[in-house]
């Protein structure tokens, strides 16, 4: 109620002091400058995402598209049964929906990852933020030079690393730890998780550093003044107005790790797969455009939902919070 | 700052932590100049000794130099219709109101919150449908796509923190809207305008999935690359070459970051108007 | 009289469902120094930035020099303006500044330089056309801004609060500098100021202004002598104020019954707002009440009154005291000559006034 009544106050209050002049030639001048942008966005974007999502309601035989409306490829998604056309690209040991499979395994580990990776950015992102007095831009430069490496190389050299004759198995070899190889670490899921926590780190890291240095640090003081030792303040006041930063930086890393091509190419080996290797399968090798479109429309469907639950809960959160 | 507040005894445990996590950070990097310049098809250790063979087949390597002829073209034309598409969203939303500019300047930022592959699965669809080719152009039709939001996003900070009396102040003097342009807004957005144009042109230059689904019989580096690894012959120049785009790249930063405090110097506004970091 | 140099007709400004300026009309001459004063948000930038050319009026008309300003841009106007922020082009030195508006019009570099020195040696600041705006402190700031203007040769220089940045005493070194500069030069200044100190003693006349109207356009002793309403005497300065009936209007003078003071005769110029109806309020500055310490001192009126507050102030003193049968205590103060005693809070004392001083308001 009083922020609403502030906001009506700031409002009346404007014409002297923000003085927003808004004729019409005003609108006019916006939209003008606006509309090459919007253009755009329009074009190669509304209606591509459109064209997808009316093309994963069709069905395709060889070169030719049948364009009568069909859920036949939601179907093959997302029901049990089997659709009849696809082959054992994947490897026909598969008995339960490979698709459905693939998405939720996406889903979960790209959950995963985001919070993997928050919980290891974060006390660095403190760290520098309260603990580092003179040279914050030494560290945060220092963190983001290892991502001006190719996306591509910095991925594949955690192959390099974990890999069956990687350097983690020959160090562990040539010092009589192993007899054998460790399998565990290299094509899997483990792997393929590791390596995103890692490829998304600053990601993560610049965020929640930002946020925490807008903490005003006597309100800090002022807890410990209240009575507050070093953990309860940390949950109390440090945690929560840096919550912005967090919420931001799991949507971050959540949304572009979910379609990670790459990655799970690289190092998931064939039980570490995500939907995205699917999406690029029927689009190139299984030419079946439309369940490939119906694949993308899922996957989008998903990120959608979670993110505006991420965000969501950050609103009820917020404002639940005595302001 | 935060010694005065008796979290000090933590600091310990949390350095120790730090420096782990930029041990982790590192590792997979350290190992990139290691190998391009261990003498050995095989990339494994021990190491077998020191050899700079792999940069000069680097030099031979007719497909790379097309590839980053490529590149180069790619990113920079996108990074240059990227921000001059920034420059007129930015300027929109900072300094006009307009009917439907939330849900406007909402869907220009949709490619943000999208994952790559959408965009080129989305974007192959429609290329399909018109019956147009794959070639570079399709490739820059989709990374303009997806660095628009991140110039706007830069240069929106950098004309929201232009002081709108200094525009006034020109025309008051008997100056143009577009000689105001010119002659003020330009020149005090100029740092914004270079870190768009470097942030798109290096986001261009590293993507690989859109350019994977849009590019012809023209691949781009990253496509280029992601060919090379399936050789392992090949592995070390790719290594080679992948330390040279990294030494490449934090030479662009370093200068990047020169130029930003040098007009900051000059016009005296320090972090304003949108800078690297 | 000089003719007037802008003419301002019924201006109305909405922004929204937000009157700005509710319909303004009124002169101002030529040469003159011209001050709008009133609280924020009571329209005064607004109307400043309607002669500006910065914003449109939703309504009524601007003529400025006998031309309707109707849909001439500010580019086009022959107004300048000094900022509150004075926005000084941080990529450019001092002269480039100064030179900005120069560089649009068909003259020479040599006569550009020349005049840029001219309008510098102006404000004091001759030889630092070299230096970079960023390096200069507040004051020299607004003097770059004032050279910047009046290097134009401006019909109408207009000022929006220029000194509120300022500490308190750079801010009355410059009120000073402003009123010598402005009869030096002879353009008409438009001064925007919530302080209003700052437009008595710079202004020729001021424009007092409440809620998007003017409610009062005199000279500065006017204003403070004859306010036309309680808003207007309680802004510019303190006002007392008691409650009082009018028993007869004689023309030349009126016959009131005033509270506590009892009846008063006063000449019709003291009633300028001329307010309608029999219950009226009659004001008094605080100055204009004086406590007499001894026998030998009187006044053409005397009421006995009791000292509530005292507050000692070096030069002067304010004393709050309470009149028979008036409830809010009166405030007046007096300049602490030598032996004159300070009184205390509970002591009875002598208030002389005069029938002269008291103004009639609504």
């Amino acid at each position: 109620m009083t922020v609403a009544l502030d906001e009506a106050a700031s409002e009346a209050a404007r014409p002297q002091t923000k003085r927003k002049a808004r004729g019409p030639s005003d609108a006019r001048r916006g939209l003008t400058l606006m509309s090459p942008v919007f253009g755009y966005a329009l074009l190669l974007l509304a209606i591509p995402l459109g064209a997808t999502i009316a093309m994963s309601f069709w069905s395709q035989d060889f070169l030719t598209f049948d364009r009568s409306g069909t859920l036949e490829n939601y179907a093959a998604i997302w029901t049990d049964d089997m659709p009849d056309h696809w082959t054992g690209i994947f490897g026909s040991y598969w008995t339960e929906n490979l698709y459905r499979a693939l998405l939720l395994r996406s889903l979960s580990v790209s959950l995963f990852v985001t919070a993997a990776t928050l919980l290891l950015a974060f006390p660095i992102a403190y760290y520098v933020s309260f603990h580092v007095r003179k040279n914050k831009g030494l560290w945060i430069f220092l963190i983001t030079i290892p991502f001006w490496t190719s996306y591509l190389l910095r991925v594949f050299l955690w192959k390099v690393i974990l890999g069956y004759e990687g350097v983690v198995n020959a160090s562990l070899m040539a010092l009589g730890v192993i007899d054998e190889p460790l399998t565990s670490i290299n094509y899997s899921i483990n792997a393929v998780v590791l390596t995103l926590a890692h490829a998304w780190a600053p990601f993560a890291i610049l965020p929640i550093f930002v946020s925490l240095e807008k903490i005003d640090r006597s309100l800090l003081e002022a807890a410990e003044d209240l009575g507050d030792g070093p953990i309860r303040r940390f949950f109390r006041v440090t945690l929560p107005l840096a919550m912005p930063g967090v919420v931001a930086a799991a949507l971050i890393v959540f949304i572009p790790t979910i379609g990670d091509y790459v990655t799970p190419k690289l190092l998931g080996g064939k039980d570490g797969l995500m939907i995205s290797n699917m999406i690029e399968v029927q689009f190139k090798k299984g030419n079946d455009q439309p369940l490939g479109s119906a694949l993308a429309v899922s996957s989008m469907m998903i990120v959608a939902s979670i993110s505006v639950l991420f965000v969501w809960m950050n609103r009820k959160y917020l404002r639940a919070r005595p302001s | 700052m935060s010694g005065e507040t008796g979290t000090h005894s933590k600091g310990t445990g949390l350095r120790v932590y730090a420096f782990a996590y930029l041990l982790f950070l590192y590792a997979p990097v350290a190992l990139l100049p290691i190998f391009a310049f261990n003498d050995s098809q095989i990339i494994a250790f021990p190491l077998s000794g020191f050899t700079d063979r792999w940069f000069g087949e680097l030099w031979e390597a007719e497909p790379l130099h097309e590839s980053l002829m490529n590149s180069l073209f790619v990113g920079i034309t996108s990074s240059v219709l990227a921000t001059l598409l920034g420059i007129c969203a930015a300027r929109a939303s900072t300094r006009y109101e307009f009917p439907g500019k939330k849900p406007m300047m909402g869907f220009v930022m949709l490619p943000l919150v999208l994952p790559e592959i959408i965009v080129g699965v989305a974007m192959i669809n429609i290329i399909v449908q018109l019956g147009m080719d794959l070639s570079l152009w399709t490739v820059i039709l989709g990374h303009v796509l997806i660095c628009t939001p991140f110039a706007i996003a830069i240069l929106s900070a950098a004309f929201a923190s232009l002081d709108r009396s200094l525009e006034e102040a020109s025309l008051d003097l008997g100056e143009t809207r577009m000689g105001t342009f010119l002659r003020v807004t330009l020149p005090l957005v100029m740092p914004g305008i270079v870190s768009s144009l470097l942030i798109c042109f290096t986001i261009s230059l590293d993507e690989f999935i859109i350019a994977f689904f849009l590019t012809g019989a023209d691949t781009t580096l990253p496509v280029y690359i992601w060919g090379q690894l399936r050789f392992p012959g090949r592995l070390p120049s790719v290594f080679a070459l992948g330390t040279l785009m990294l030494l490449a790249s934090l030479l662009l930063l370093t200068l990047g970051e020169y130029f930003r405090r040098r007009s900051a110097r000059k016009t005296g506004i320090e972090h304003t108007a949108g800078g690297l970091v | 009289m000089a003719a007037p140099i802008i003419t301002l007709e019924k201006v109305e400004k909405r922004f929204g469902d937000v009157v700005a300026l509710g319909g303004v009309s009124g002169e101002i001459r030529a040469g003159e120094f011209f001050s709008l004063l009133g609280p924020s948000g009571c329209g005064k930038t607004t109307l400043l930035r309607c002669i500006a050319g910065f914003e449109d009026p939703t309504s009524g008309a601007i003529i400025l020099d006998g031309k309707h300003m109707e849909g001439v841009p500010a580019n086009h106007r022959p107004t300048n303006m000094v900022f509150q922020s004075y926005a000084i082009f941080p990529h450019l030195s001092v002269a480039e500044n100064v030179g900005y508006g120069l560089k649009k019009q068909r003259i020479s570099r040599a006569e550009r330089a020349q005049r840029v020195e001219e309008a510098l040696a102006m404000v004091d600041l001759a030889g630092y056309g070299h230096r970079a705006s960023h390096a200069l402190s507040g004051g020299q700031r607004q003097r770059v801004a004032l050279a910047r203007a009046l290097v134009m040769r401006p019909k109408v220089l207009l000022l929006d609060e220029p000194l509120s940045a300022l500490d308190k005493k750079l801010r009355e070194q410059m009120q000073v500098e402003l009123r010598r500069l402005q009869r030096a030069v002879g353009i008409t200044f438009i001064l925007v100021t919530h302080d209003q100190e700052e437009a008595l003693t710079m202004s020729d006349r001021i424009a007092v202004m409440f809620g998007g109207q003017i409610a009062q356009l005199d000279t500065p002793q006017n204003l403070y002598r004859r306010p036309m309403s309680r808003q207007v005497a309680s802004f510019i300065g303190f006002m007392n104020f008691l409650d009082a009936e009018i028993r007869a209007d004689g023309g030349h003078s009126i016959d009131l019954d005033v509270a506590a003071l009892g009846r008063v005769e006063v000449p019709s110029s003291q009633r300028p707002g001329k307010p309608n109806g029999r219950k009226v309020s009659v004001g008094i500055r605080p100055e204009m009440l004086t406590i007499l310490m001894t026998d030998s001192e009187t006044a053409e009126r005397e009421i006995e009154a009791e000292v509530v507050d005292a507050a000692y102030y070096g030069d002067m003193t304010y004393y709050d005291v309470r009149f028979p049968g008036v409830a809010e205590p009166a405030q007046i103060s007096m300049r602490n000559t030598a032996g004159r005693r300070i009184l205390e809070a509970g002591d009875r004392a002598r208030v002389g006034w005069s029938s002269e001083s008291i103004v009639v308001l609504d």
